[in-house]
């Protein structure tokens, strides 16, 4: 935003055509597409009220809150009053002194209230519907009323609360950019169009939430994305209907699929880089007010495997890690399971040198291993959810209390077999390789239920619930498209970065379960290797 | 029929498979073995020549009355009201093959995993797991087929052992009981390799050509029965013919003599991946089954069949306590299930053609 102290010489008269053109390129055309809530009464009637039964009248929709001011400032050139409102808590006052006070009282004598708005600067406007008073004073606007009651201006003078631009501390990756996002949507978008210098990156913003009146705004590419998905995602989104829409967590769950799913069907994530890699495969981003967190759609199983430091390693190796982190996820949800069947079912499956040792480490224990188990899984989702609620510094000492200690302890006392004990601690580390936290916790969750049909059924109940959870994974759709692909329908061109990462120049296809229109990706990379 | 519940061929092709391997495959080499002794192979491939019989009629039949299941054309091949009938035996006789398939299941993991619990509870969870699967439409069911397939391949692998272990000698000498008893040995093949008959229901979901539709249903029956002509010879080849009388699952009994570093018992391993192949033809005939209910008692959507079905399905198998009973059940349902699926198609298809011309010769004179 430019500052100046010195009034530019004034416009003949007002080029209407010019500045709806300024419009559109400012921030503040964001209100324009979104539906007002009529909580003025009889809007248009207003239009010929004196100011101060306008005024009085704002003041009354708003409850007299006592941070909504008004200020009079005299006109020098005719006396005349001009009135000022804003709510004085999300409202920058040094910009307010800069864009508006020193602009009009440097004016000179000759300035005429219906012209005066051309010398301010970009985020003026001239406003004529009286309905919309109340929203834009919600959104940091200043509003000037003049004594001509046919219409007002309304300046954005938002108050600047942003943090600075870090690297988020669930998605760190060792290679790669370290930017993440923060609680301004401006800044955010900003981020992925620094990445994404198209032309085709289209913001379309949405409004949702009739008391919070959250702004949501969905990134597309226009060549790329599937009109059907978009206009999927458009409608769900349209269709919520609520007082109060807070958090990402809100919009996620009243647009997915299916809500009776352990599994996210939206990605969700607070790297920009991971969002525009995603935006160029059709994928739709929603940024959200004041939150971090964007949700990509429609996503499949293996979207939540990815991490951007896959895409920076050597090829082999970022396929290697791939494949330990979809084993991992075998491990999270099946190794209990399977060592309870074992231990309580199918001892004659284990090696007979392998026996004895199992044996006299389970000997004297007196609980059956579900309970064991049981017992010690929960101890480590506690020392989890501990930690994560302490201040960092005494979270170390949670980890070592709890899992050194309490460990050690536990084996020493005779409660629980020291096999259990390398079991669990394996499955809570292989939990945490996926490198999303909603799916971590999905597999956290998970593991349970198999726990449990293993110490009933053994490994019958184990294969049951694979079963289960295999069709479940066939019969879920993100946004329409199938939650299981490229496995379940199988493509096999598509496995190209699900399982394992070929390298970039074999990637010349999009993901085809998304359906984006434009299929082919150009991504010939080695083309000088040819001759 | 909605656009969105279509299925293509390779899908097809793995449903197909999937329905057609089940339980049969681990007892399949001892009762070819009681009749046809050594040459209980040749009768297996005898079989699938016989079935590729019924395949193309199925096929036909299809063809002629194209996006309708058997339920649809049923009525217009012999009339409203015989059709209604006709559809009634054949829903019960879908029944039956389900009940069929819980029971031998039952008896197979009470004989080697679970001694000692109810039959109603082993028999109540796989039929909850296919109640669970088939309330959705033919192509998420076929989505599910094709992902578990590459299963097949460990189980080829696990039987492909026991090749370290083998006296080809044990097979000879071919061919010495003598075509008759060959071919009597070939109606117990035949049972075993049901499960093409899921066709009459899935060939209505599926796109494409006719003629590729019909390749790739003769395709998976020859898949079918070589995968199943292999286990059997390789079972006949590792034991010997006096052992194989004694031994009423040989595959498992085979595996079970097969330990490595890390693995003791193969067998129990390979019980629980032949548990998926179960369960997948399950879900094909139930989901067969619950799309004839629907169509006898012109229900919206087969979901709300589904459930009654599988209950139903579970307590009529909990019924037969003793091994003779079970052996009785099979044996009766085998030969029922024989009729409708494999001869009646061909039946179905005389009549429609006949009926066909009868028309054509009406309408000319």
């Amino acid at each position: 935003m430019t500052f100046f102290k010195k009034p530019r010489k004034l416009l003949e008269q007002k080029n209407t055509s010019n500045e709806d053109k300024i419009q559109e390129s400012s921030p503040s055309s964001q209100t324009d597409s979104v539906n007002t809530s009529h909580s003025l009464q009889d809007a248009n009637s207003k239009q010929n009220q004196s100011i101060d039964d306008l005024l009085k009248d704002i003041e009354k929709s708003f409850s007299s809150s006592e941070d909504l001011m008004t200020h009079w400032i005299e006109m020098p050139a005719d006396k005349s009053r001009v009135a000022l409102i804003f709510l004085n808590s999300i409202i920058d006052k040094q910009k307010l002194q800069d864009l508006i006070l020193n602009p009009l009282f440097e004016l000179d004598k000759d300035i005429d209230l219906h012209t005066f708005e051309k010398v301010i600067n970009i985020d003026f406007k001239q406003q004529t519907d009286f309905s919309k008073i109340q929203e834009l004073i919600l959104q940091s606007y200043t509003l000037i009323f003049t004594k001509d009651t046919t219409c007002y201006y309304s300046v954005f003078t938002p108050v600047k609360t942003e943090r600075d631009i870090k690297e988020p501390d669930n998605e760190a990756v060792i290679r790669g950019s370290h930017e993440g996002f923060i609680e301004s949507m401006s800044t955010n978008i900003a981020l992925i169009r620094k990445r994404l210098k198209s032309p085709k990156l289209v913001v379309k913003y949405l409004q949702v939430g009739k008391e919070t009146h959250t702004n949501v705004a969905m990134l597309y590419m226009s060549d790329i994305a599937n009109p059907d998905v978009l206009h999927e995602v458009e409608r769900r989104i349209k269709a919520i209907e609520a007082d109060s829409v807070m958090t990402p967590g809100n919009i996620e769950e009243s647009i997915e699929d299916k809500t009776f799913s352990l599994f996210p069907q939206t990605l969700s994530t607070e790297r920009p880089d991971r969002v525009a890699a995603n935006l160029m495969e059709g994928r739709v981003a929603l940024l959200y007010d004041s939150s971090p967190t964007v949700n990509l759609a429609p996503v499949n199983f293996f979207v939540f495997y990815q991490t951007p430091d896959d895409y920076n390693k050597r090829w082999m190796l970022g396929s290697f890690y791939r494949m330990i982190r979809l084993f991992s996820f075998y491990i999270a949800i099946g190794l209990p399971a399977f060592y309870i069947a074992i231990v309580s079912f199918h001892f004659e499956v284990i090696p007979s040198a392998l026996i004895l040792l199992m044996k006299s480490s389970l000997e004297n224990i007196p609980y059956p291993p579900l309970f064991e188990a049981l017992v010690m899984e929960l101890t480590i989702e506690l020392i989890r959810e501990a930690a994560i609620r302490l201040p960092t510094r005494i979270g170390s000492t949670i980890a070592i209390v709890g899992g050194l200690v309490i460990g050690d302890a536990v084996v020493k006392a005779g409660l629980i077999s020291n096999l259990m004990i390398i079991v669990v601690a394996t499955t809570a580390i292989a939990a945490y390789t996926v490198p999303s936290n909603e799916m971590s916790l999905a597999v956290r969750l998970l593991r349970f239920p198999f726990m449990v049909a293993a110490a009933t059924f053994g490994f019958l109940g184990i294969v049951f619930g694979l079963i289960l959870m295999f069709f479940h994974l066939c019969r879920l759709y993100s946004f329409g498209t199938p939650y299981f692909a490229p496995l379940a329908p199988f493509k096999i061109g598509d496995l190209k970065d699900t399982i394992i990462r070929l390298p970039f120049f074999k990637m010349n296809s999009r993901p085809s379960d998304i359906t984006p229109i434009k299929k082919d990706e150009d991504n010939h990379t080695r083309k000088w290797d040819k001759s | 029929m909605n656009n969105s519940h279509t299925i293509t061929h390779r899908q097809l092709f793995f449903i197909i498979v999937q329905s057609q391997i089940g339980v049969g495959v681990l007892s399949l080499p001892y009762t070819l073995f009681a009749k046809a002794k050594t040459d209980g192979w040749m009768s297996l491939l005898l079989a699938g020549l016989f079935i590729q019989i019924s395949i193309l009629a199925i096929w036909k039949l299809c063809e002629m009355y194209p996006k309708q299941t058997i339920f649809d054309f049923m009525p217009k091949i012999v009339g409203t009201k015989l059709g209604v009938i006709l559809n009634t035996l054949f829903v019960l006789h879908l029944f039956s093959v389900c009940v069929v398939l819980l029971i031998l299941y039952n008896s197979i993991v009470s004989k080697w995993i679970f001694f000692q619990t109810p039959r109603l509870v082993v028999i109540s969870i796989l039929a909850f797991t296919c109640v669970y699967c088939i309330t959705c439409t033919a192509r998420e069911i076929a989505r599910f087929l094709m992902l578990v397939s590459p299963l097949l391949l460990v189980l080829f692998i696990f039987v492909a052992y026991a090749y370290t272990d083998v006296h080809l000698l044990y097979a000879f000498p071919v061919g010495a009981t003598g075509i008759k008893t060959i071919l009597s040995g070939s109606t117990d093949a035949l049972i075993s390799l049901l499960g093409f008959d899921t066709a009459l229901v899935f060939l209505a979901y599926t796109q494409g050509k006719s003629n590729s539709k019909l390749k790739v249903i003769s395709y998976a029956s020859l898949c079918v029965t070589l995968f199943y002509c292999f286990v059997t010879f390789t079972t006949y080849i590792f034991f010997n013919p006096v052992e194989i009388v004694i031994v009423p699952e040989p595959v498992l009994y085979m595996l079970k003599a097969f330990s490595f570093k890390i693995l003791e018992r193969t067998d129990l391993i390979f019980l629980s991946i032949w548990i998926v192949f179960v369960t997948t033809s399950l879900i094909s005939y139930l989901f067969f089954t619950a799309k004839g209910v629907q169509s006898l008692f012109k229900l919206k959507h087969h979901k709300t069949a589904a459930p009654y079905v599988g209950v139903i399905c579970a307590l009529i198998a909990s019924i037969p306590a003793s091994k003779i009973d079970v052996q009785l059940w099979s044996k009766l349902i085998g030969m029922s299930a024989l009729c409708c699926s494999a001869l009646f198609p061909i039946f179905l298809l005389l009549i429609a053609v006949i009926r066909k011309k009868k028309e054509k010769g009406a309408v000319s004179t």
